[in-house]
């Protein structure tokens, strides 16, 4: 009996000495911030020392009103949710026929596609977010081939305009329709418009503009002077912007779905599909019946994973927009950051929208055991 | 013809055209994948005058100046080593603290074992990143903030809950009767833990390397709140000094673009068996 004991004593402080490590380190960045976070939400306490500096304690619970009643919390929460879809109804469908392309050996080198297509997965988000950025900017590739559609385009129509080379003679409708080529921003580059062209034009004849290869170099001087250079409208426009941040999303992550819809593909015993289609199954049969059916659990699992990534994300959008133009990119987490750390902090609020962020987090778990006990069985 | 044979040529002008609708699937998506990364490193050896006047094309002289002023600039020679020791002690200590959590709450019994591993289950799903403000105060709280510590106990933090799940998943797999016997022969559990558990456990202990080695190099939000010393800062925070002022000094930028973007790549490169099996397989929801 006494031996049992000493054994019982030995097997306890084993136990703890392995599982305090971990536990306690667990508690101070999960649990502790957790708590602060709910203490600080309902407190006054507006930076500075916490303890022995200005006196703060508790102001009620105005912080969550002030949040629930801010549009831009809402915008944010919006956006979380356009991740969300985009997640669920872009990168897992998209993810699935890849899978499902290679699984079923459409393609040959499956290795290749599949490591390809997870390339963005491994890079770091930094990276990513400011590389898109530069493409949808006016320098970028986007910007480069846009300018070279507009400068075609604008010299077309100059040639079709100034007519065969030899008959040509500067009139005042000819000028009259160059400006409005030209348009706003071109016509005001002179003061007295048109007087002012039609000389710029005829300097341009007399310096050899019109020799026996058409109008060249007036056309050039045009054409450097009207064209207008490329901005990205959807980026600056508030209703759309989110739109290149969702695209990026989308780019970013279908690679990942891939990997856990073909590896749990992998899963399914081959010899049943074998046997179905000598049974005389079609191939979309076997699709319907054998296979979707048993990625069930895989499709609900990767769903959580996408809510719950949505609500972690933060750098793609930081490096990408900054949460700009004017605040419309902001999700929760660059929102609740924007609060605490730009201009006056207020770490009061960012605590609140902090705890309101765990709360969705909670809903979710209990909604992942919801979901479990619908489709109990068939994970994994 | 007869119907057989006319159902068989249907059939394979079916499958003929199914190939030809998948390999256009792959090749397109293949293209989108890969031509903004192919168009940044070969726009990294641009001068930014070229790249103003050319975005697409290969550059007429390359030239390697991009990337020397974007090492200086960006003191990667400071935030390289900060990276690996952030990224190598991060996971290395998951790794351990995990298995040994794992082993005693999968092979000793207690009846503390149901609650805290339950409370680690939810975190998986509880997302540090929501938690980076608190953080940041309780840091700074404890005199931590601009401290290696810090780095290292938040990344070590966040990668238990999945740490600990598959661990004490991986090893509740390994017999029990390995354990009991070498008690028995008088063994105390570390020394099984480490003669027993710790051998068995490679491949679990491969997967959260891989799953933590990709996650903590790239990590950016947690960093990004908790140091703000040069001598601290990791790779993706360099990085992202080359945006904002610096966004139209086209060549440097992309010039540390690729150099935040290569160690990964060729880790991937090397690895990419591994990688990919060990995402599948972290992929949890607890």
């Amino acid at each position: 009996m006494a031996r049992m004991k000493h054994v019982d004593r030995e097997e306890g402080r084993a136990y703890w000495m392995m599982v305090l490590p971990a536990f306690l380190i667990y508690l101070l960045v999960m649990a502790f911030p957790i708590i602060l976070s709910a203490v600080l939400s309902v407190s006054d306490y507006s930076g500075g020392k916490m303890f022995g500096g200005e006196r703060w304690g508790f102001a009620g619970f105005g912080q969550y009103a002030r949040v629930f009643a801010d549009p831009f919390f809402w915008n944010a929460f919006k956006n979380n949710m356009y991740v969300v879809l985009v997640s669920v109804f872009g990168q897992l469908p998209l993810g699935f026929i890849f899978a499902y392309i290679i699984y079923r050996r459409l393609v040959k080198w499956p290795d290749f596609w599949q490591t390809v297509l997870y390339v963005p997965n491994i890079i770091s988000i930094i990276v990513v977010g400011l590389l898109w950025q530069t493409i949808f900017s006016p320098n970028g590739p986007i910007g480069e081939i846009m300018n070279n559609m507009y400068r075609h385009d604008f010299q077309e129509q100059l040639r079709t305009l100034l007519g065969p080379a030899s008959g040509f003679t500067v009139t005042d409708s000819m000028v009259r329709r160059i400006l409005e080529l030209a348009g706003p921003a071109g016509a005001a580059q002179f003061g007295d418009p048109l007087p002012e062209l039609k000389s710029l034009m005829l300097s341009f004849g007399s310096a050899g503009g019109i020799g026996p290869d058409g109008y060249g170099p007036l056309v050039d001087g045009l054409t450097n002077l009207f064209v207008r250079k490329w901005s990205p409208e959807f980026l600056n426009k508030p209703d759309v912007a989110m739109l290149p941040v969702l695209f990026v999303i989308l780019w970013m992550y279908t690679g990942m779905y891939l990997i856990l819809f073909l590896a749990n593909m992998q899963k399914i015993d081959t010899q049943i599909i074998e046997s179905a289609r000598i049974d005389g199954a079609r191939e979309g049969q076997v699709m319907r019946y054998i296979i979707l059916p048993s990625l069930s659990g895989t499709v609900v699992n990767s769903a959580i994973l996408a809510i719950s990534g949505s609500l972690s994300s933060f750098a793609l959008i930081f490096a990408m927009t900054g949460g700009g133009p004017s605040r419309v990119t902001e999700i929760i987490s660059i929102y609740m950051y924007n609060n605490a750390f730009l201009g006056r902090p207020n770490f009061a609020l960012a605590n609140a929208i902090a705890l309101i962020t765990v709360a969705i987090s909670f809903l979710l778990i209990m909604l992942t055991k919801a979901l479990e006990k619908r489709f109990g069985g068939k994970e994994e | 013809m007869s119907e057989e044979l006319k159902s068989g040529i249907l059939a394979r002008t079916g499958a003929a055209l199914a190939k030809t609708l998948a390999y256009a699937i792959m090749i397109v998506f293949t293209v989108m994948t890969l031509y903004p990364i192919v168009w940044l490193i070969i726009n990294s050896f641009k001068t930014t005058q070229e790249f103003q006047v050319s975005q697409l094309g290969f550059p007429k002289e390359p030239t390697l100046q991009n990337y020397t002023l974007a090492w200086e600039f960006g003191d990667f020679s400071k935030l390289f080593p900060n990276s690996l020791i952030y990224t190598i002690g991060a996971t290395a200590g998951i790794i351990l603290l995990s298995l040994l959590a794992g082993f005693a709450f999968a092979k000793i019994k207690s009846r503390a074992t149901k609650p805290i591993y339950a409370s680690f289950v939810i975190g998986i799903l509880l997302t540090v990143n929501t938690l980076m403000i608190p953080l940041f105060l309780e840091m700074t709280v404890l005199g931590l903030y601009d401290t290696r510590l810090a780095v290292l106990l938040v990344y070590i933090g966040a990668g238990l809950p999945t740490g600990v799940y598959l661990a004490t998943e991986f090893i509740k797999g390994i017999p029990s009767a390995l354990v009991e016997s070498a008690r028995i022969d008088g063994a105390g559990f570390l020394r099984i833990f480490w003669k027993i558990i710790l051998p068995m456990a490679a491949p679990v202990a491969t997967t959260l390397a891989i799953l933590n080695i990709t996650g903590i190099w790239n990590e950016f939000a947690l960093i990004n709140i908790l140091v703000s010393k040069t001598e601290l800062k990791s790779l993706p925070l360099g990085i992202f000094k080359f945006s904002g002022s610096l966004s139209t000094d086209y060549g440097k930028q992309f010039a540390a673009l690729t150099i935040g973007m290569a160690p990964m790549l060729i880790f991937y490169m090397v690895f990419r068996k591994q990688i990919t099996k060990g995402v599948a397989a972290g992929a949890v929801k607890g």
